[in-house]
């Protein structure tokens, strides 16, 4: 009963929050237009929020995604300035996101450096990498090719609605995740791990390869948010990634309260992001002060991690 | 000389008894052994005693007069003294502050701490005893093990200031210190007696009983077998009373031959084993006994690809030992690491994803939790699982039927050769026979099987030959023969720990 209470309490409070916006702005909020803003809003997001499951699946996070993704928009944008096609440009972003995402698992499960330290690490070294090779500047204009920043505008028409691109890309991306984790022999080696790390080494697990790869998947991730991002705004800039780790680890938690045994799954991250997108579009909406939007954000965070948490001591 | 009566002890955990109306008589000026093997209850007494945990019912008569005993406090009152087997020092801080840890500090001005006299305290406690060549100053942690010894005995001389003590526990006092060491631990407690103290001595090293005590109290099963003087007694008697249990009973016989050898070991020296060379053959069950970190588990962890064979000769079917636990399981290994809950189980994890979890690539790259759900429902019944159905925690489980998880996962495999660390290790009689069968049907189908046990007797019922191993090294390898003489080679083992030191 507690149990139910707690994995659907999460839920409810997203409903309530819908409800409230629904109320709040009539005229607006609930209708197909704002919607899809929502899901195009959220689709960064939605993408490092996945992808950072699969290392939290494990127990281990990264907090280097944010300035991967940036680093990988520059890279990307850089190679297009450099008069490469656009697939030459994506393949070198989403390049660097595998690269970084690989280091930091030999960080960690290699050399053995506590994930939050390592990432901390390279987070400052992508960061740094990134105006290193900008030069610190914004790449824009003529240097971004129509055909990239095009994708990010473009979408599919159902009925008079447009789906965007972007939206699409990110449900593909959460499938994938969600398949890898729930579906594969892979995904449930990770749940293992994160369950007890020496007994799935004592079981015969490869454990060092495995962590490694779920890092590269998680900077392949964040650089694909990254690539979105710059997409998005046609333009590329050494820190237009920096939002993105607080919230997507922020939106893995609140999934992680739904969480019968307290692992996250893809699922429960989607409703974390949602949560989160919700909030973001409906405050500003409202023309909630954006520093008030950022306390209000943090705060229901803590709340509903805290309810999960002492609903679960209850047991 | 004070006499002191400890009468009807009894303790029970969940119903099942752990010490059933034991009575200890002790008297001034005498050393009492405590003897019995893991699991008879010496742990359980001493706790009782020092009031760490409430008995069921505990009598405490003191030259006559009944003392109230429900705290630890009260055992302090009572002029009771423990010195534990795991030594809790603070390594951080100087010997002087450890002996005096948990004491008000002596002060000057009211505040600061006078550290002369401080270290007076110390050295005085530490000259009674005979170690004046520790170095008050020095760190706790720095201090060699029997000097760390030495300096808690220190600790519970300041901590009976006052109210001298009258009686000493020592809780297998000699488990980590060198011969020179335990000599010099002899002779304090020597001098404790002297002083008129009762001395409680916790130990199952049978020569350093017989050596240092006057009286024996043998516990078995939680109930005492016999109290005598160590004069009218002999180590053969204590054995006996110590692992007098009907073997025969206890465990299924074997009804299956042997077939070839499976593992070959010849002259092996790991980092931290040496002189291995023993073979096992399909079918057989090959015992791995000694005194506790003997090296028991490192020889299971040498087949699992945890331990490096530095030089000598080691196969295992037809070719080198694996190097990895992946690959000791792709070969045909099965392992069940000896701690439970740290090394086997993911207990958030279902009991059907923690069967699977060495065999998930078996099923290929896409999950399938049907196939997974059947396995683990058939291996459920295999080892007589009582469970909610294959979904259930593995956490939500006891600890006899958290053990048969473990036991369908190595089963799953078909293994060729099964590792066993104390396998019956805090699981109930109910379940230790039905796993005692499963070894039996392992080996029928041709599984050899390496077992290590502290259980002497288990060691006794259950394998066809039974390595000794004493400080890494392989001591003794007694086979069938000279394993029914038995009293041959309990001789033998409780005698090991003496060559080691």
């Amino acid at each position: 009963m507690m149990n139910t209470f707690r994995q659907s309490g999460t839920l409810l409070g997203f409903a309530l929050i819908v409800v409230f916006f629904a109320v709040q702005l009539p005229d607006t909020f609930l209708t197909a237009r704002n919607l899809i803003n929502i899901s195009q809003q959220l689709s960064m997001l939605a993408v490092v929020a996945a992808t950072m499951t699969i290392v939290m699946v494990m127990n281990d996070f990264d907090l280097s995604v944010g300035s991967m993704a940036s680093l990988s928009g520059i890279v990307a944008a850089m190679v297009f300035a450099a008069g490469y096609p656009v697939p030459v440009g994506l393949a070198a972003g989403l390049l660097v996101g595998v690269a970084g995402g690989l280091f930091n698992g030999f960080l960690v499960s290699v050399v053995g450096i506590l994930p939050f330290v390592a990432t901390l690490g390279t987070l400052t070294v992508y960061s740094g990498a990134a105006f290193y090779i900008s030069n610190g500047k914004t790449i824009f204009g003529r240097d971004i090719p129509a055909g990239f920043s095009g994708f990010a505008r473009g979408g599919v028409d159902i009925g008079d609605v447009k789906i965007p691109f972007l939206t699409i890309t990110a449900g593909l991306v959460i499938f994938a995740c969600w398949f890898i984790l729930e579906h594969t022999t892979f995904g449930r080696r990770l749940y293992a791990i994160g369950g007890n790390k020496e007994a799935a080494h004592l079981a015969g697990l490869k454990v060092v390869r495995l962590r490694l790869i779920a890092f590269g998947l998680t900077g392949l991730g964040a650089a694909g948010a990254g690539l979105m991002y710059a997409a998005r705004v046609a333009s590329a800039n050494p820190t237009q990634g920096s939002g993105l780790m607080l919230d997507a680890i922020a939106a893995v938690f609140l999934g992680m309260t739904m969480s019968r045994r307290g692992a996250p799954r893809v699922m429960y991250t989607l409703v974390g992001v949602l949560i989160l997108g919700v909030l973001d579009n409906g405050l500003t909406q409202m023309r909630v002060d954006s520093y008030v939007r950022e306390m209000l954000v943090g705060l229901i965070v803590i709340s509903a991690v805290a309810i999960a948490s002492l609903s679960q001591r209850g047991r | 000389m004070h006499s002191l009566t400890f009468s009807n002890m009894s303790k029970a955990y969940g119903g099942v008894p752990a010490l059933a109306d034991v009575t200890l008589h002790l008297a001034g000026g005498r050393v009492h052994a405590l003897m019995g093997e893991n699991g008879a209850g010496k742990s359980t007494l001493i706790k009782l005693i020092a009031g760490v945990v409430r008995a069921d019912s505990l009598t405490v008569i003191k030259d006559g007069q009944t003392l109230p005993l429900t705290n630890a406090q009260d055992a302090q009152d009572a002029g009771f003294r423990f010195i534990h087997q795991e030594l809790n020092i603070v390594p951080q801080v100087s010997v002087a502050e450890n002996i005096l840890l948990g004491r008000a500090l002596p002060r000057r001005f009211g505040v600061a701490v006078d550290w002369a006299d401080l270290r007076a305290q110390a050295r005085a406690a530490l000259k009674f005893l005979g170690a004046t060549h520790i170095d008050v100053r020095a760190l706790a942690g720095d201090l060699p093990a029997g000097d760390k010894m030495m300096m808690k005995i220190a600790a519970a001389l300041v901590a009976a200031q006052g109210t001298p003590a009258d009686l000493y526990v020592f809780d297998e006092p000699t488990a980590a210190l060198t011969g020179e060491e335990s000599d010099m631990l002899f002779a304090v407690i020597e001098r404790l007696r002297a002083g008129g103290a009762a001395v409680l001595y916790v130990s199952h090293r049978m020569d350093e009983v017989l050596r240092i005590c006057d009286d024996v109290t043998v516990l078995r099963d939680g109930a005492r077998v016999s109290t005598k003087p160590v004069a009218d007694t002999s180590k053969a008697e204590i054995i006996q009373a110590m692992t007098g249990r009907d073997v025969k009973d206890a465990y299924p016989p074997r009804s299956s031959a042997m077939g070839d050898t499976i593992a070959r070991v010849e002259n092996v020296q790991t980092r931290d084993l040496h002189d291995l060379t023993f073979d096992i053959k399909a079918g057989e069950v090959l015992g791995v006994s000694g005194l506790a970190e003997a090296g028991q588990s490192r020889l299971l962890r040498l087949f699992m690809g945890l331990n490096r064979v530095q030089s000598g000769r080691a196969e295992f079917d037809g070719a080198p030992l694996p190097n990895s636990p992946a690959q000791a399981w792709a070969r045909g290994v099965a392992y069940i690491p000896r701690e439970r809950r740290a090394d086997s189980l993911c207990l958030n994890m279902a009991i059907r994803s923690n069967i699977v979890l060495p065999h998930l690539g078996r099923y290929g790259l896409r999950a399938q939790k049907r196939r997974e759900r059947r396995d683990a429902v058939d291996m459920g019944q295999k080892v007589r699982l009582k469970s909610n159905g294959p979904e259930q925690p593995v956490g939500q489980l006891s600890g006899g039927n958290q053990q048969k998880v473990v036991f369908a996962r190595a089963l799953l495999g078909n293994p060729k050769l099964l590792l066993l660390d104390e396998p019956t290790r805090g699981v109930d009689v109910g379940a230790k026979y039905d796993i005692y069968l499963l070894v039996r049907e392992l080996s029928a189908q041709g599984c050899a099987v390496i077992l290590t046990s502290t259980d002497l007797p288990e060691i006794l019922g259950m394998c066809d030959r039974v390595l000794v191993l004493q400080d890494g090294r392989q001591a003794h390898l007694l086979d069938r023969a000279a394993l029914s003489g038995s009293g041959d080679l309990l001789t033998r083992f409780y005698s090991a720990e003496q060559g080691g030191q």
